[in-house]
């Protein structure tokens, strides 16, 4: 069932969303960041789904299917699942960076907690 | 991108490399410049891939004069910024020069890239390489505490911005198929449903995070003081701008007509939020960069108001005025900066009597200064001017809204110049460490522009920001041109009288009532509503992250709602 994949996205979209705005824990805030990215992937995957869809490949068609048959049938959307593989690689990068930072914290205040680091305000 | 190889070499070479290719960008677009700015749009197609019966499924680069204007001012702007920066930190080691010369032009080819494309996805890609090259340059000095903190905080909100504009993208595209500014302009005719109005809300959000409107603002100000002169520069005076250039063209150029009405209000509310609440912070704070960092706030928000008009004369404003910040905001943050590279002092309680010592840096600040409040002959005063008169007379609680910000913006910048510059100052200063060359050059080119976009209204009006103004406004022209091999774009005319009355008057008006204030702030201890306001401040970026997340739901609801 698609629409599991769409409460599902929308659960996990909410748990991130929450982890982010209560937790203190930089870690935690990265996961909770890390959820919301899973979300949009699930979100994306199932957007590009139509019922009985072949994946989106030409190559190699299927034993009695032909390319152009495959062109013009059913095919799951490519270009929300490339996308999908797009926010991936920016994913990890943006999360290495965070860990970096969070890395740096740790060292520097010997703690994990988003309150201690409040000297700029107001 | 090859420059940390060429700081391995000398740090001579990795400056003269990042030099060069920037200068050479600045160049290729200069070439463009006279056919786009005659009205003509420029259309790429990347790989060629041309749109087949009305459908494009590869990027397209789109250079139409309004994104011209910005990518031209990013690059010429970006130039003098780099040649302050690497001239500055050519003390620091090779590793560090390398590295910041690659993140600085990382950042300027996103924001180039992000005025000049016609792809929504592209548009998004060129978010998230600013965004990355921002992390990297507000933790630079990531021995610093500060930095620290700001860099996590950027990094929060800034990623959260990043999936909303992504999810936004992903919404529009599996509504409609397109992702092609002008085929979704196209496909949205009369077909604009709610999906499309959730999206649009969630970009907004996203791009509203960027430009640092109020509630989305809460990195915005820690970044700025936590990075070195330069690169809060660079973050304020071209980088905000990105999130403001992506609201507009969403606004004004793909939703266009049947749901401008709501998205044009709300824009303006928002607009009108941040202008004043920005003025107000950045006169209440003590830390020079900080309250320039608070009045970008508020001059993004002029911005909005500006744009929000949806008048010839209101866009031009609008867009002179997003020039002229990007000029005397850099040059504001570079006189910061070379403070304190030269003192070492960042707070205004611990600064005073600089004149005297750094009279370059005076004038440079006191022209920046001038600029932002409006003073004749410098170029704030016809932009402003521009925008006060469509305001006027199109919406008048707009217009006080905007009028207050000014006066507000006016005391803020005189309170700061006074108590950085021109206090009597009691205890020695401690040596100065002398500027460099290239320093000097940057300013001197930052203050020209100031002056040199002031005296020549008429020739930049005509020749910049009248085009620019007719590619926002012709949107269904706008959108052809991007789905074809360009178009050409209707140029309004703008009527503008330099020495017109009202004009003069509400300029001498808010620099009077400005100056009143700041010499009635600095003698009464802080205000009340002010404490409350800044108390809201809390620091902790959990709580900014939920500002964030109400402001994107309320924009949202709003324009469901309608």
């Amino acid at each position: 069932m698609i629409v599991a994949n769409y409460l599902t996205a929308a659960a996990l979209f909410c748990f991130g969303l929450y982890t982010v705005l209560t937790r203190r824990n930089l870690i935690k805030m990265v996961m909770g960041l890390s959820l919301i990215e899973s979300s949009s992937y699930l979100l994306l995957i199932s957007m590009a789904y139509r019922r009985g869809s072949t994946p989106p490949v030409l190559l190699n068609p299927p034993h009695g299917q032909t390319v152009t048959g495959l062109a013009k049938g059913n095919v799951a959307d490519p270009v929300l699942q490339n996308f999908c593989l797009t926010a991936i690689v920016i994913g990890v990068a943006v999360t290495a960076v965070f860990l970096s930072v969070a890395v740096r914290v740790s060292q520097h205040y010997r703690s994990l907690d988003s309150d201690r680091m409040r000297e700029m305000k107001g | 991108m090859l420059a940390p190889l060429a700081a391995r070499l000398s740090k001579h070479l990795a400056f003269v490399s990042c030099i060069a290719t920037t200068g050479g960008g600045l160049a290729i677009l200069v070439i463009l410049a006279p056919t786009v700015f005659s009205g003509r749009e420029l259309t790429h197609f990347l790989g060629h891939w041309a749109p087949f019966s009305g459908q494009e499924l590869g990027d397209t680069f789109g250079a139409d004069p309004f994104g011209l204007a910005f990518a031209l001012a990013v690059a010429a702007i970006g130039l003098l910024l780099l040649i302050f920066s690497l001239s500055s930190l050519l003390d620091l080691g090779r590793r560090e020069l390398g590295a910041y010369a690659c993140l600085s032009q990382l950042l300027i080819a996103a924001l180039i890239g992000s005025g000049l494309t016609a792809d929504l996805v592209n548009l998004f890609v060129w978010f998230e390489v600013a965004a990355l090259a921002s992390y990297g340059l507000t933790g630079f000095f990531l021995e610093r505490p500060l930095a620290l903190e700001a860099a996590f905080k950027i990094l929060v909100l800034t990623n959260l911005a990043s999936f909303a504009v992504f999810i936004g993208a992903a919404i529009i595209y599996s509504d409609h198929g397109a992702l092609n500014f002008g085929q979704i302009e196209q496909a949205l005719h009369g077909h604009t449903r709610d999906a499309d109005l959730v999206a649009l809300g969630i970009l907004l959000a996203g791009f509203a995070t960027k430009a640092g409107v109020i509630p989305f603002h809460g990195w915005l100000a820690d970044a700025h003081t936590a990075a070195p002169g330069p690169v809060s520069a660079l973050f304020s005076g071209l980088m905000v701008n990105l999130g403001v250039v992506a609201i507009v063209r969403l606004s004004l150029q793909i939703f266009d007509s049947h749901t401008a009405d709501p998205v044009l209000g709300l824009l303006t509310v928002l607009g009108a939020i941040s202008a004043v609440v920005g003025a107000v912070l950045a006169l209440a704070q003590d830390d020079l960069k900080r309250v320039l960092a608070y009045d970008t706030i508020s001059q993004m928000g002029v911005l909005l108001v500006g744009f929000a008009t949806h008048e010839a004369a209101g866009i031009s404003g609008a867009t002179y005025h997003l020039l002229n910040h990007a000029i005397f905001k850099s040059l504001l943050f570079l006189c910061a900066g070379a403070i304190v590279h030269a003192t070492g002092l960042d707070k205004l309680s611990e600064m005073g009597g600089l004149a005297r010592r750094m009279p370059l840096i005076a004038a440079g600040f006191v022209v920046g200064a001038a600029s932002i409040a409006g003073v004749p002959p410098l170029n704030g005063y016809v932009s402003l001017g521009l925008i006060h008169e469509t305001l006027f007379s199109h919406d008048r609680a707009a217009y006080v809204a905007i009028v207050v910000a000014q006066i507000v913006t006016v005391a803020a910048l005189a309170r700061a110049t006074y108590l950085a510059f021109f206090r009597r100052r009691t205890q020695r200063l401690p040596d100065l460490t002398p500027l460099h060359p290239g320093m000097i050059t940057a300013l001197v080119g930052l203050g020209a522009g100031c002056v040199g976009f002031g005296i020549f209204p008429y020739e930049v009006l005509r020749h910049i920001v009248e085009p620019a103004a007719g590619g926002l406004l012709a949107s269904n022209a706008y959108a052809a041109g991007v789905l074809s091999a360009g178009a050409h774009l209707p140029i309004p005319a703008v009527n503008y009288a330099y020495f017109s009355a009202r004009d003069f008057l509400t300029a001498l008006g808010t620099l009077a009532a400005g100056l009143a204030l700041a010499a009635w702030y600095v003698r009464v201890p802080e205000p009340r509503p002010i404490t409350w306001l800044r108390a809201l401040h809390t620091g902790s970026v959990n709580d900014y992250a939920s500002y964030l997340t109400a402001g994107g739901i309320v924009t949202v609801a709003v324009l469901v709602i309608r």
